[in-house]
Parts: structure tokens; C-alpha cells; sequence
């Protein structure tokens, strides 16, 4: 039993002046009501038994007065707030790290996992005293201080409050770190140990709480922090979880679509479950299927004759956690990338351009270098409807608005390198003289063009050094120099080759390579109509976990674009020079659409889902793993102090009916 | 009334009367009802004379009749101002005792005397039932007075003007402080027959108050302050209870007949049922 003092000095006085002050009330005589009677007589004789003028003796058997007293006594009591197990109470400092991760939206405690989180805050925040000071830091795959270190109960209730549910995966360790800055601030970043300003670090209490979902914390060092670990959740709940859902063309069957889901069974049972696939809100198929305790089951639609739409699925079972239940894919529409291909004559490269794999993805168009000068050129360039231009030995007066590949030539703005230096300009390409042979020494690996090339047999028998534009790569390196170069060009990309596949002069084509005939020189053809034309468009969107970013490759065409949630919220983006956009804004599981400023379908769609099998997994961890060290969960009883004072407090109130009755009816004396 | 009409005030004593009444006396006289035969003396009157006997016996004899008289009967009635309480009022009601017990006694052509405290000295004395209206109008013109008359005084006066024998009632609550033993033991001296009617109200045997309260007599002024609750109360009829039983044993001692009585019981009710069955008309 220990006490902590509710009121100041003054406060006590003026509550210790209060019972004399009741105890006055009875000596001072009450004004009564008069009331006629016949006679006195008989009440003479009645009161001569009890009616003592004693003062003391008045206050005898004064039941109402004693019940005054003893309230005003448990009142005091109640100020002086006794409690037990006081000496459990860990620092002043406290930490209130709350879960509130996707597998916190768990119903199987009452009403959620993340509610009962909350209140089991609020009750440790009432136990606290005056000058206890307390921090809220709510996690999922990030921190999130609600409220910095405060004496304030009030707002320390309201910041965990306002904590929200998530749909994102759970990683603690940012959060802790958080906890340790916070609770440690005179941590200093310099290893100057003659820093006299670092303060020593201040113990605090850490209070996680959660269920468990996240991996080892590894060798995270929590200072002064003392970390207890309350699990919400029951530890054994039966929960189905959708993992992974996608869409993919039948390679066989062009007008085919088959769509994946894996399933996964974190329990201890065998799941029977009902999957039901919706089709733009339509039912478009359902499958049965079962899965064993701890396994994962795969399942399988085929999609006959659709194009494009939305997919929901959504498995008919009930189980603790809902939002895994549900995953959802957009089917894109086959998109093809058109090619303009201006060349005198290249068999190799048109060769390359016709097989197979290039023709799925893409449509070429070939035309003469006299087709530059064709207004149709003009127009074609600047309405971007080409993805990809490849330039083979011939150059335009002025450049595309695209994508596009010189192979020989050189881009119209580019200089070349006998030019002045007072000419010299960053933002435009360099060339050297053309010279050879050439042998290819290096390529870049990191780039999608050239990731799988092999040029060590490739011979050249002439080639031009390539000094690319600003903010360029070098992708080829031969012993004369970068042979091989791409530079942005605003919202679009230049690729440069430096020497040519066949060479056309007065005596007829002749050949200045033998890259042609090589094996990666299609691979090299399919990789930059791959990665300049402008990906491969999958048949499914892509698909992202809650609040995690997606770049979003919006097209040349428009400028502004908004995104439309699956609860309907938008979000305005225009479009800068560079094409992809990174959009955030994506905690609500769901289909997000991608629309251009008047034009009504969507140009864009991509999708949010949980796809997590930590977060399906509703197991509770018993402990919490850092470094060698494990912290046992408290369970649902947590170490914290006992306060009496609001039951005597009820007493108190319970005393004042009693009183109250005996006042009115005046049961006894 | 006529319920009133058919009764008759009982005396368990037998008084003389002044005038020729309806009941039998002890003195002897002229009446049909036979009493005793006497040896005839010179003087008497030769009309009573047994001829029939004298015939037989050779004797004279004188045949003696008994003596018819009336009763007086007199009614006090407590007009103090505690008489004035109670819904209705016990004065109210001790005045309708007193006008039903005086008309059984002017039915009967007793002689009927009705008083209050302050009228004692001065009482109306009636006979024959035509004087039913003097009576009413008499008894409507009583009311509770505030004079500091007490009981004692008052019946020493009554005792002093009425010398005759004969019943008294008293109607009264004794709520005297100086108390009411003397008052009574005049009329016991008198060799009245004495009946108590002891008229409380249900204000005085279940009173039924609440809170803090400074009690005043309406008589003398008194305060008494008092905190009600059950103890109280309890007590108060304990004390009640006792005054009751003292009163009776008092009565009980000096063969006054106590007849306790409430005043929000009907005043025909107790003397049809209850003033019969305590013996007092019959």
C-alpha cells in the first residue's frame, strides 16, 4: 500500500477545515418550522427522556452526523489515493508504442485488436501521476509520433485516440529507434567523446503494444529504454489470407487470361473456403478449395474474351481479419508499342525488329530517311504517338518529341568535339571523330539496355567516341572510348550508338560490324523497344502493399492527370519533365485509376493490397526477440499500479444515498 | 333520532329527583308499581289502605307504592382551545355526544343540564323533548375559548351551583397541565355518577410530522423543539399509551367510567355501539 498526495498544502487545509465545519452546523440551532399542536403535553414528557441540553449529548446517536463524518473521511481517504504494488512504477518517462498495423484490425478480441490496444493505453495513462511524462508513437511499416514527450494527460488520451487503423505491414524497429532518440536526447551523433553537452541518457519505459507481428528486432540497441511488451490478440485465431493475386496472357492463347491468387492458412485447422471473383462488380466465376494448417494453396480462374476491367477476389470465409480477405487486380489492355524505324537499308536491324517477341509488344513502322521531310513525319513527332523512333544512319532537323535511338548518326543538336570551347555546352552531346577499329571493352550492367549483352567477340571496323548529354550514361566502353551513351531529354530519353551496323556508301551497303549476325545483337533490339518504348505493358496493373509508393509512368500526352481512390478521394498530379511520377498516397486497399484531364476512361489503373503472410498471420508472439535478449509478453495483465481511490470514491457516493434516505425518512436516529 | 328516541340514560345509581319523572325511585309514592305493604297509622292516608287484606287478616295494612322521578343529567364539555383540533374538530364532535346523550335524556324527560368549562356556573337546564332546539341552539353557541379557566376551577364551579345528584359526562381530552385528578376527584365527592369521555384526535395518537420542528401549544404559547424520527415517535406513544392507561386506572379507582373515544369516529357510532356497551344508555 503506498499513497501519493492528489492536493497541494493549501488543498488539504481547506478539506481539513471541512469536517469541524460540518461538526459546527450540528451546535448551531436549526431554524424549524413552527407547528401548532394541541398541546405540548405529551411531547414534554417525551423529549424529558431524551432532551438532555448537553451539547455533547445532543450529538449522541446523531446517525446523520456520523455519516456526514464518515464521508468526508473516505473523501480524504480518497485524496491521498492509496494504491498497491506502487513500487512497480518504472521512471517517470514513458513510451506508448502502439501497433496499429493490418493485423491489429483482428476482430478476435472485443472490438478490435487496435481498440483493445487503446484502451489498455488509457488505462496505463490513468495510472500515472501528475508528474509522470508520456509519449504516443504509433507504428505499421513506419513510426508515427502522435504526441511528444507531455505531462498533458489529456492530450496524450487524445493522441491515441486519433490513432487510425491501417492496412500496412508492421516493422517496429523505426519506431523504437524513434522511442530511444526521444527518450535518449542528449544522444550525440559525433563520437567525440569531449562533447560535453551530451546529457546522460534518461531511463524511460517503453510500452509495446502489439501482437507480435514483426521479426527480430536484430541487434537493435535500446539504450536506457526499458521495453514491456504487452501481446494483444488471442494467440490462437483462425485467419485466411490472400498473399498474392495476379493476372497474366495466356502465352499460348492470346484472347486468354488466367488469374492467380495463393492463399495462405497461418492456423492450426484445415480451411475449406469459398473464392468468389468479381468482374467490374460483376461475379465472374467462383472455386472452392481448402487449405492445410500452416500451408499455402494457389488458385486458378481463366478469364476467356476480357480485355481490360477490375478483379476483386474475395474469399467467403469468416475469420478474424477482413481486409486480407479481399485482393484486387486491373487487367490492362494489350497495348502495343508503335516504332518508327528511319533507315536507308539495315537488313540486320529490321530482322531484329521481326521476331517474334518484339512483334507481341510492339508495331513497326519502317521509312526512308526522305520520310524526315515529310510533313507526316512532323506530325507524327510531335503528337507522340510513337513511342520510339530509331534513327539508323540518318539524323531529323529537329528531334521527336519521343523516345529515340541513333545508331551511326548523331542527334541534331550535338557538337562536335573540334568545336570551340566557348561553344561548349553541357546539355548537348559530343561527339569524336569516327575511327577504328574498335573492340568492346566494358558494358554497363546496370542499365536494362545492355544488362544481358555479350560484346567481347563483337568486331567494329570504325567508330565515334560519345560524350553524352547532361545527367547521361555511358552504357558501351570500347578502347577508342564510350561508344554507347543515353542522356534524358526532358520527359524523354536519347540513346546514342556510336558506330553503325551497315554503312551505306556510293559502292552499295557495306558492313562495319558483324554485331548483326551476333546472338545479343536481337537481345539488344528487344531490350531497347522494351525499356525506350516504354516497358512492357503487363496485362496486370501493379500492385503495391498499403502506404507503400508507386511510380507511375504517366503518359507524354497529357499534362495533368488525377488519381481516383477506391473511396473515391483524388488527388490532382501534373505531370513535370520527368515521366514517372511517385504517387503515396495509398493506404486504402482497392483499385486506383489513373485518369488524364478530359479524357473519361482511365489511362492508368494500379492496385493496393495487403499481400503479407506476417500480417495474416494473427498468431500472437509470446516475446519479442532484441539480440540476445527477449522480452516476455505481459499478457493482458500488465504491471502497473492499482488505484483504490475510485472505489472509495463510489463509497463515498453510496454513503451519501444512505444519508440522504436517513434524512428524508429518518429511518433511525 | 329516533334510533336516540328508543334509549335511555342508565343510572347505575338511584337519585332523587325534585319533580315526577319516568323513573322509579327510592323514596315511595304515587305510582301503579307496587313496593311493599306497612302496618297502617293513625294519619295515613286511608286510599292506600289494603282492603283485600284486611279482610283476610283483620289487620290493616298500608299498601306502599314506589315513587317515579326524573334524573338529572349533566353534560360537561371541555372547551379548551386543544379541543379545537382534529378534522373535524373534537369539540365539534364532543358537542355532538353532548346533543345525542342530552336528547336520549329529554326523550326520556330527564332533567338535562349541558355546559362547557366557561359556562359551568351558568348552565342550560332543560327538560322535555320540545326543548330539543333551546338544547341545539344552546350547544351551536358554545365555542373554544382561550381563558385561563382551568379544568379544576371549572367543575369547582359546576360542583358549587349544581348540588343535585345525578350522571355527569365529561367530554374532554385532559390535556390539562395542570392536570385533570383534582377536577375529577370533586365529582367524585359530589357521589355523582361520572362518566370520562376521553376525545383525542388522530393528530395526538399517530402524529404524523417530518423535519425539524419547534412544536407550540396553542393554549399556553409553549415551544418545544424536536427532531422527529422513529425513536421519537416510538416514544411519544409510549407516553401516549401511558397517559391513557393512568387516566384509566385513575377512573378505574373512583368508579368513573372511562370511555376512551377518537373524534374522527362518528358521533352516532359511539353512542349508538359504544357509550351502550360501556352502560351508559341503554
Amino acid at each position: 500500500m503506498s499513497w501519493i498526495s492528489a492536493l497541494g498544502p493549501l488543498q488539504w487545509l481547506l478539506l481539513l477545515v471541512i469536517p469541524p465545519a460540518v461538526l459546527s452546523l450540528y451546535f448551531l440551532k436549526l431554524k424549524r418550522r413552527e407547528l401548532a399542536v394541541p398541546s405540548t403535553l405529551l411531547w414534554r414528557k417525551t423529549l424529558e427522556d431524551v432532551h438532555v441540553n448537553s451539547i455533547w449529548q445532543r450529538l449522541r446517536k446523531n446517525l446523520l452526523l456520523y455519516l456526514q463524518l464518515l464521508f468526508l473521511a473516505i473523501l480524504i481517504l480518497a485524496c491521498l489515493r492509496p494504491g498497491w504494488s506502487g513500487q512497480n512504477r518504472i521512471g517517470d518517462r514513458r513510451i506508448y508504442v502502439i501497433d496499429n498495423s493490418a493485423s491489429m484490425q483482428a476482430t478476435d478480441v472485443e472490438p478490435t485488436r487496435l481498440d483493445l490496444a487503446k484502451k489498455k493505453v488509457r488505462e496505463l495513462l490513468s495510472d500515472t501521476s501528475a508528474d509522470d511524462v508520456g509519449m504516443v508513437i504509433a507504428f505499421s511499416d513506419r513510426a508515427d509520433v502522435r504526441q511528444g514527450f507531455t505531462k498533458d494527460r489529456n492530450r496524450l488520451f487524445s493522441a491515441v485516440d486519433s490513432i487510425p487503423t491501417t492496412s500496412r505491414g508492421t516493422d517496429v524497429s523505426e519506431a523504437l529507434r524513434a522511442a530511444a532518440g526521444l527518450a535518449n536526447p542528449g544522444r550525440s551523433s559525433f563520437d567525440n567523446l569531449s562533447d560535453i553537452m551530451v546529457a546522460d541518457a534518461v531511463p524511460a519505459t517503453v510500452y509495446l503494444l502489439s501482437d507480435g507481428a514483426f521479426g527480430d528486432l536484430g541487434d537493435f540497441d535500446v539504450g536506457k529504454l526499458k521495453i514491456e511488451y504487452i501481446s494483444i490478440g488471442e494467440s490462437k485465431t483462425n485467419n485466411l489470407g490472400i498473399v498474392s493475386f495476379a493476372v497474366q496472357r495466356n502465352e499460348d492463347k492470346a484472347n486468354k487470361l488466367e488469374a492467380f491468387a495463393r492463399i495462405t492458412n497461418p492456423g492450426d485447422e484445415k480451411v475449406e473456403f469459398t473464392a468468389s471473383l468479381e468482374l467490374d462488380g460483376k461475379l465472374l466465376d467462383a472455386s472452392t478449395g481448402s487449405v492445410d494448417a500452416k500451408q499455402e494453396a494457389g488458385l486458378l480462374f481463366e478469364l476467356t474474351d476480357t480485355d481490360e476491367g477490375r478483379l476483386k477476389l474475395t474469399l467467403d470465409y469468416d475469420d478474424a481479419l477482413k481486409v486480407d480477405n479481399v485482393a484486387y487486380a486491373a487487367i490492362r489492355p494489350n497495348k502495343q508499342i508503335s516504332i518508327l524505324l528511319v533507315t536507308p537499308g539495315n537488313n540486320a536491324l529490321e530482322t531484329a525488329l521481326q521476331t517474334p517477341r518484339v512483334q507481341q509488344i510492339a508495331s513497326v513502322q519502317v521509312e526512308s530517311p526522305t520520310f524526315l521531310d515529310d510533313p507526316a513525319f512532323q506530325v507524327a513527332a510531335l503528337d507522340a504517338n510513337i513511342d520510339l523512333v530509331i534513327f539508323d544512319q540518318c539524323s531529323p532537323k529537329q528531334m521527336p518529341s519521343t523516345n529515340t535511338l541513333f545508331i551511326g548518326s548523331v542527334p541534331p543538336t550535338a557538337s562536335g568535339s573540334d568545336a570551340a570551347p566557348s561553344e561548349s555546352n553541357s546539355n548537348v552531346w559530343k561527339f569524336g571523330q569516327p575511327q577504328g577499329p574498335a573492340l568492346i571493352l566494358d558494358v554497363n550492367r546496370s542499365n536494362p539496355i545492355t544488362q544481358y549483352l555479350e560484346m567481347g567477340s563483337v568486331s567494329i571496323v570504325e567508330a565515334r567516341t560519345i560524350d553524352p548529354a547532361e545527367s547521361g550514361m555511358v552504357l558501351m566502353t570500347s578502347d577508342i572510348g564510350p561508344v554507347f551513351a543515353i542522356a534524358p531529354r526532358g520527359p524523354f530519353q536519347d540513346a546514342v550508338l556510336g558506330f553503325s551496323i551497315v554503312q551505306a556508301t556510293s559502292g552499295g551497303v557495306g558492313v562495319n560490324t558483324d554485331w548483326g549476325i551476333k546472338r545479343s545483337f536481337p537481345v539488344f533490339v528487344y531490350a531497347t523497344v522494351e525499356y525506350l518504348g516504354g516497358g512492357i505493358t503487363e496485362s496486370s496493373s501493379p500492385s503495391v502493399q498499403p502506404g507503400w509508393p508507386i511510380g507511375l509512368v504517366l503518359s507524354k500526352r497529357f499534362k495533368e492527370f488525377k488519381v481516383v481512390a477506391p473511396d473515391g478521394q483524388t488527388t490532382e498530379l501534373v505531370r513535370g519533365d520527368e515521366s514517372r511520377h511517385t504517387f503515396t498516397k495509398t493506404e486504402v486497399p482497392g483499385i486506383y485509376q489513373v485518369f488524364a484531364k478530359g479524357i473519361e476512361k482511365p489511362v492508368e489503373s494500379f492496385c493496393v493490397n495487403l499481400f503479407s503472410s506476417r500480417e495474416s498471420d494473427l498468431a500472437v508472439a509470446d516475446s519479442i526477440k532484441m539480440g540476445f535478449e527477449s522480452v516476455q509478453a505481459s499478457g493482458t495483465t500488465i504491471q502497473a499500479r492499482k488505484e483504490t481511490w475510485r472505489w472509495i470514491l463510489l463509497f463515498a457516493l453510496a454513503l451519501l444515498v444512505i444519508e440522504w434516505i436517513v434524512f428524508n425518512r429518518r429511518v433511525f436516529i | 333520532m329516533a334510533k336516540l328516541e328508543r334509549m335511555e340514560l342508565v343510572s347505575r345509581k338511584i337519585f332523587r329527583g325534585r319533580m315526577k319523572g319516568e323513573r322509579r325511585s327510592k323514596r315511595k309514592g304515587q305510582s301503579v308499581e307496587f313496593a311493599d305493604f306497612r302496618n297502617y297509622v293513625s294519619g295515613d292516608d286511608l286510599r292506600f289502605i289494603d282492603w283485600n287484606l284486611f279482610a283476610r287478616m283483620d289487620r290493616l295494612y298500608l299498601k306502599i307504592f314506589l315513587e317515579e322521578e326524573d334524573l338529572h343529567f349533566y353534560t360537561i364539555i371541555d372547551d379548551s382551545m386543544s379541543m379545537d383540533f382534529g378534522e373535524p374538530s373534537k369539540f365539534f364532535v364532543a358537542k355532538q355526544i353532548a346533543a345525542s346523550l342530552a336528547y336520549i335524556g329529554l326523550c326520556r324527560g330527564d332533567r338535562v343540564s349541558v355546559s362547557s368549562f366557561e359556562t359551568s356556573s351558568n348552565p342550560v337546564v332543560i327538560r322535555g323533548k320540545s326543548s330539543t332546539h333551546r338544547l341545539l341552539g344552546h350547544l351551536e353557541s358554545l365555542s373554544c375559548v382561550t381563558s385561563a379557566t382551568t379544568m379544576a376551577e371549572s367543575i369547582k364551579r359546576f360542583c358549587v351551583k349544581n348540588t343535585g345528584k345525578g350522571i355527569v359526562v365529561l367530554v374532554s381530552d385532559l390535556m390539562n397541565k395542570s392536570g385533570y385528578e383534582s377536577a375529577l376527584r370533586m365529582l367524585v365527592a359530589r357521589e355523582m355518577d361520572i362518566f370520562l369521555i376521553h376525545l383525542l384526535s388522530p393528530e395526538e395518537l399517530s402524529p404524523e410530522m417530518q423535519g425539524d420542528l419547534k412544536l407550540v401549544d396553542c393554549e399556553d404559547g409553549d415551544q418545544r423543539e424536536i427532531s422527529i424520527s422513529a425513536g421519537l415517535l416510538h416514544r411519544y406513544q409510549q407516553t401516549l399509551a401511558a397517559f391513557i392507561e393512568q387516566a384509566k386506572s385513575f377512573c378505574n379507582k373512583r368508579s368513573i367510567t372511562y370511555v376512551p373515544a377518537r373524534s374522527d369516529q362518528a358521533a352516532d357510532v359511539l353512542v349508538n355501539e359504544y357509550l351502550r356497551s360501556k352502560g351508559l344508555v341503554r
